[in-house]
């Protein structure tokens, strides 16, 4: 049976190329479909990635109980040190426990295109290198605790003027001078940082917005958990910071990646219709070839399997075309949407995500054709012209 | 018109294939009008953004931090004809993933377009607790008239020690395509009567009318710079301003929708013009026929035109109106909070799509009108090619 699959199959490649311009309108098709489907969803897998980044499943976020957004959480000053002495979280050289009191709020900025923008600005600790190793600064320094300084991410730099070592952002009490930029390959990139208790004295806070620790282990989460939700003088919630992250980003790039999809598949649906008007001419032009195999023996099924082999590698080079010029033009390239800097993302995952829908669109676009080729009457096929 | 019978017949010599380009042309005119008309949407909301309505919000995030002092103050100011506080409250309705925002205030003097009545208003201000929501919300919400609606609001303080508002629906206004999700707003009273003795006489933020709508963004930096130096500076946009920035912040739709639109016509382009040649190489001796009798050349691919031109006429038609009957579906299925805006049929959606049929009927037709010019009679009607 596979044999005869194999012959028939091969005999039909070799007489594609008489059928060149009808076999590329589904290439064309597919290349087009998943062209745009992946150009399109190169955005959000992008913005995903960023956000994915940002958390890391080596350390948990401490926040206001119920709250979904990270601004909205507030940590009152006199629970901090209660976190702080928690079991679970990691201890640095000295023995103190790796934990950050943070601070997040936003500044407002002007794009480089002269636009009314803004971008979140956070507070970091004494510890908050510490929980962050991936922090590192690429220009200038670090600022001083107690200072009245700055650092910026490295896609601030990209989307706002003024952000270069010197320059001054600012703030309700004055002028902040940024004193060096920095690199966390996350969502990070986008925002300013700043000291945490000279930010909220500037801001009139009286309260930190979350706490961020480090686990002593992947599995210190449960003891940490634990500890922070049956202490009565607090009402937190504690997540992975990777959870935290995945669900923020998720959510983020829900619409985004949705809008993908739909487009996706409104052209899949166009291309669908041409495969089937293609695979059924191939089939009629092929008529008294297949009627001529049928009579010699070969079996209807291996007849039909070729029809939808053939749409099969048709859309699929299609959509690897369409892939591969989505991957040329978009992966890798720094986008922005909002706030989140990023890089467009056209990966592995994707392009596999394209070839599996260009042959879901051959089995359907081929089934029909494939059906009516092993069907037809052998004698009226050879009598066609 | 009497060439229509030659055309219709030429059709349908083989049906399928004329149903299948058929329908594929109308998915990608379908798309080309979901697309252009999700464009036109935005534009239209633009055109109706106004210069003569600004926002006063403070400079540095801070929930519900302007004193009502402001309001005399701004009031002051030259230029300004209206002042009016807004309080804001947002949270969550029985699920995390439902987000509410209402603000409270007295909007008549500053949305004098919403449709809402006179008497509705009064009826807001003389019920404290509330609240008017327009049609698109009470679905989702699933309430009428005299229902009860509560939401949880974690981040904000109330003085009764809950994280719980409770309001009476007292009215459901009509929608706008300015706010494709709906818009909801209660009574600023019931607000600041709400909140913890310390935290009351403050509000989110300031709607403020200005006389003549020339002066709007200068009247706006005139507001911040009275606050700049003060321990409340502000950040004032009008309300155009506002939506260009929020624009910005993602992509450039126009420029996108029409990027996927003609790549959806192409993909179109080639099947329409492939199926073409096909047909007319088949019907050749057919041609010849015709010529002999004496139809003259131009008649002739006149009348290859026209059977190109029926299917991209026809699948235009289809696909716009599928566009208009589906682009009313969206806010029903898109997720709540993302306010992707319906897609409008605007005069420029039926250019684009009668241009794109045009284009595509005359680009198809070149190739096999120029082959039947230079076919030579004799040879084709003896039907060797």
């Amino acid at each position: 049976m596979l044999r005869q699959i194999w012959i028939v199959s091969a005999l039909n490649f070799k007489s594609l190329k008489s059928r060149f311009w009808q076999s590329m309108v589904i290439v064309v098709g597919l290349a087009a479909t998943i062209g745009v489907m992946l150009s399109m969803l190169s955005v959000a897998a992008g913005m995903r990635q960023a956000y994915y980044a940002s958390g890391d499943p080596n350390r948990a976020i401490v926040v206001t109980k119920g709250v979904e957004q990270e601004g909205q959480s507030t940590i009152a000053r006199a629970q901090a040190p209660l976190i702080a002495v928690a079991p679970g979280i990691a201890k640095d050289k000295d023995g103190k426990p790796l934990a950050d009191r943070t601070l997040m709020t936003g500044v407002p900025l002007l794009r480089k295109d002269g636009s009314k923008g803004f971008t979140s600005m956070r507070g970091l600790s004494e510890k908050g290198p510490g929980v962050r190793p991936e922090l590192k600064i690429v220009a200038g320094r670090m600022f001083q605790s107690g200072k009245r300084e700055l650092i910026a991410g490295v896609g601030a730099q990209a989307l706002f003027q003024h952000m270069q070592i010197g320059d001054k952002v600012i703030l309700p009490d004055g002028e902040w001078p940024i004193v060096g930029i920095y690199e966390t390959r996350s969502q990070l990139d986008g925002q300013l940082l700043g000291d945490t208790e000279t930010l909220l004295t500037t801001l009139h806070k009286p309260a930190y917005t979350t706490m961020l620790v480090r686990l002593a282990s992947p599995d210190s989460l449960d003891t940490f958990k634990k500890a922070m939700t049956t202490n009565p003088a607090l009402s937190v919630d504690v997540v992975r910071h990777s959870d935290w992250y995945k669900r923020v980003g998720d959510q983020t790039t829900f619409a985004l990646a949705l809008l993908g999809y739909v487009v996706g598949t409104v052209m899949a649906i166009g291309a669908l219709f041409g495969c089937l008007n293609t695979m059924y001419s191939a089939v009629a032009s092929r008529g008294r070839e297949i009627a001529t195999l049928r009579a010699l023996g070969y079996g209807a099924l291996p007849v039909a399997v070729s029809v939808v082999l053939e749409a099969m590698l048709l859309s699929v080079v299609g959509a690897l075309i369409g892939a591969g010029i989505a991957w040329a033009l978009y992966d890798g390239k720094l986008d922005l949407f909002g706030n989140v800097v990023f890089h467009l993302s056209v990966s592995p995952r994707q392009i596999e995500l394209g070839v599996t829908w260009a042959v879901v669109v051959a089995l359907l676009g081929g089934l029909f054709p494939s059906i009516r080729a092993a069907r037809r009457p052998v004698v009226e096929a050879l009598r066609a012209t | 018109m009497k060439y229509l019978p030659l055309v219709w017949a030429a059709w349908m010599r083989k049906p399928a294939r004329a149903i299948l380009t058929l329908l594929s042309v109308t998915m990608a005119f379908m798309l080309v009008g979901l697309m252009i008309g999700m464009s036109a949407s935005i534009d239209r909301i633009a055109a109706m953004t106004r210069s003569d309505r600004i926002y006063v919000n403070p400079r540095f995030f801070g929930a519900n931090s302007m004193p009502l002092a402001m309001q005399h103050q701004i009031e002051g100011l030259a230029g300004v004809a209206k002042v009016i506080p807004v309080g804001e409250v947002w949270g969550w309705y029985q699920n995390e993933k439902n987000n509410v925002y209402v603000p409270f205030g007295d909007l008549r003097g500053s949305r004098a377009e919403w449709p809402v009545s006179a008497a509705q208003w009064d009826a807001l201000k003389a019920t404290p607790n509330g609240l008017i929501m327009s049609r698109l919300q009470s679905q989702r919400w699933n309430k009428k008239v005299g229902d009860t609606f509560t939401y949880r609001a974690p981040a904000f303080d109330k003085l009764d020690g809950t994280k719980f508002w409770s309001f009476k629906v007292l009215a459901i206004t009509d929608d706008m395509p300015l706010n494709p999700d709906g818009y909801l707003f209660g009574n600023l009273l019931y607000f600041d009567k709400s909140r913890p003795l310390a935290q009351q006489g403050k509000v989110g933020y300031y709607e403020v009318m200005v006389a003549d709508p020339e002066r709007g963004t200068e009247i706006a930096r005139a507001i911040d710079r009275t606050y700049a130096s003060s321990g409340l500076p502000t950040r004032s946009m009008t309300d155009k301003a506002a939506f260009d920035s929020g624009m910005d912040n993602g992509i450039n739709v126009g420029a996108v929708t029409r990027k996927i639109s003609l790549a959806g016509l192409a993909m179109i382009l080639f099947l329409t013009a492939n199926g073409l040649a096909q047909s007319v190489r088949e019907r050749f001796a057919e041609f010849a026929a015709l010529k002999t009798i004496g139809y003259s050349d131009r008649v002739v691919m006149l009348l290859v035109f026209l059977e190109a031109a029926l299917p991209c006429l026809a699948g235009a038609t289809l696909g716009i109106a599928l566009a208009a009957a589906l682009g009313g579906q969206i806010p029903k299925i898109c997720p709540p909070g993302w306010g992707l805006p319906v897609p409008v049929m605007a005069p420029i959606v039926y250019l684009f799509a009668g241009a794109g049929a045009a284009f595509i009927a005359l680009a198809s037709t070149a190739l096999p009108a120029f082959q039947l010019r230079r076919m030579d009679i004799a040879t084709a009607l003896s039907g060797r090619k």
